[in-house]
């Protein structure tokens, strides 16, 4: 595939997987001048990983894997990082309606899974995403029981943290 | 208040459905800028790898012509040889940095390619620690050849060779004293900020804990 051709169909499938994209930078930044610096650090990373992409995997998949990587990567090199600035017009993913999108159930959601731990928000992300725990194990790198399992501990502190035992 | 991990699922494929009308992506931007011109966070790291360990191979080839032309004066064949090691051994770890860093394939699984950047951290830190213990060892020797090639001096003066180990040791309980009081006071420059928490220790305890979170995660757990 000559790169114009390889290009064009990259641009195509980022397209179509750009919420993928908007939901990584949004659950591992706060700012909007961050969101923006890890936007274009995923798709510059995606880009040249691209050539050693096996199209018989899923490009979810594999675009999470390096979305979540880089991210991970990003959030710990806070300190050291050279920020990016960017006017609004600069913006490689725009929300055409911003008030449609967000509600204060969303802003919770954001809310909460930005107080997880860097690990435990990615699986958060592949779980709310719909992805199986064979998926999720997959991406990650852990067991699929492994993966049930924590899942299943995050219900139950979720449950526990809504609905505390009455004290004795 | 969302009370259950089966609502919070409902309420982000609300906000899917949402995204897939108003998202949209900025195609100008991505081709003129993000593809051609920027570079990541590790290709910007191996490139100044590359520049640092050109110019290791530049002083290692320097000071071997250094040794060979004094070779006849024991102080300044003694003082460059242990320079032209140290230089070696700069060279040495800049190219494993740069094999690290290359081995790192952001498409492999999290729990990997997070545990393969914090050892290539870990060891980046160590490499840092040690360039700047080395460096305190080998000042002397360093001054040594430099007054001989750019000043044409011979240092034969026992006293000022001995000062001046003095003042290369002595910076080390005073480089660590520094970092640790003023650390997190350096100011803008990032990079400042990370050499002062390399050399206080923090950035590798900050690694080492990640490791450990790491290795928790993976760790199965029961029911």
């Amino acid at each position: 595939m000559t790169t114009p051709a390889r290009q064009e169909r990259f641009q195509t499938l980022l397209d179509e997987h750009k919420k993928i994209l908007y939901k990584v930078c949004n659950s591992y930044c706060r700012s909007r001048g961050d969101r923006e610096d890890l936007a274009q650090e995923i798709i510059v990373q995606l880009w040249r990983s691209f050539e050693s992409f096996d199209a018989r995997c899923r490009f979810s998949t594999w675009m999470y894997r390096i979305a979540l990587n880089v991210a991970i990567s990003f959030y710990r090199r806070e300190s050291t990082r050279t920020r990016l600035v960017l006017s609004e017009t600069e913006q490689i993913l725009n929300v055409a309606d911003e008030r449609a999108t967000t509600s204060p159930e969303v802003d919770a959601l954001y809310e909460f899974i930005g107080g997880l731990d860097v690990l435990s928000k990615a699986l958060m992300l592949l779980y709310l995403d719909g992805h199986s725990y064979l998926e999720i194990a997959d991406v990650l790198g852990i067991s699929e029981s492994n993966v049930a399992t924590k899942i299943s501990r995050m219900k139950q502190t979720m449950r526990r943290e809504v609905n505390p035992p009455a004290q004795v | 208040m969302m009370i259950d991990l089966d609502e919070m699922k409902q309420t982000w494929a609300h906000q899917d459905r949402k995204l897939d009308e108003s998202l949209r992506m900025n195609r100008q931007l991505l081709n003129g800028t993000v593809l051609n011109k920027t570079r990541t966070a590790m290709q910007r790291m191996t490139l100044w790898l590359g520049i640092e360990g050109f110019v290791w191979f530049m002083i290692v080839v320097w000071i071997g012509s250094f040794v060979y032309e004094h070779i006849g004066v024991r102080l300044l064949a003694v003082s460059a040889i242990a320079l032209d090691l140290y230089a070696i051994a700069m060279l040495a770890a800049t190219l494993r940095q740069i094999v690290a860093a290359r081995q790192i394939d952001y498409a492999d699984i999290v729990s990997g390619i997070q545990r393969q950047l914090e050892n290539l951290r870990i060891l980046r830190i160590r490499i840092t620690l040690g360039a700047l213990l080395g460096g305190t060892v080998v000042w002397a020797p360093a001054m040594i050849v430099a007054c001989k090639a750019f000043l044409g001096l011979d240092v034969n003066n026992t006293t000022w060779l001995w000062a001046n180990n003095l003042f290369g040791l002595a910076l080390i309980p005073l480089g660590l004293w520094l970092s640790k009081k003023y650390g997190d006071h350096t100011g803008g420059s990032p990079y400042l900020r990370r050499l002062m928490k390399d050399i206080s220790g923090h950035n590798l305890n900050v690694a080492f804990a990640s490791l450990t979170k790491l290795a928790d995660f993976e760790k199965e757990e029961r029911r």
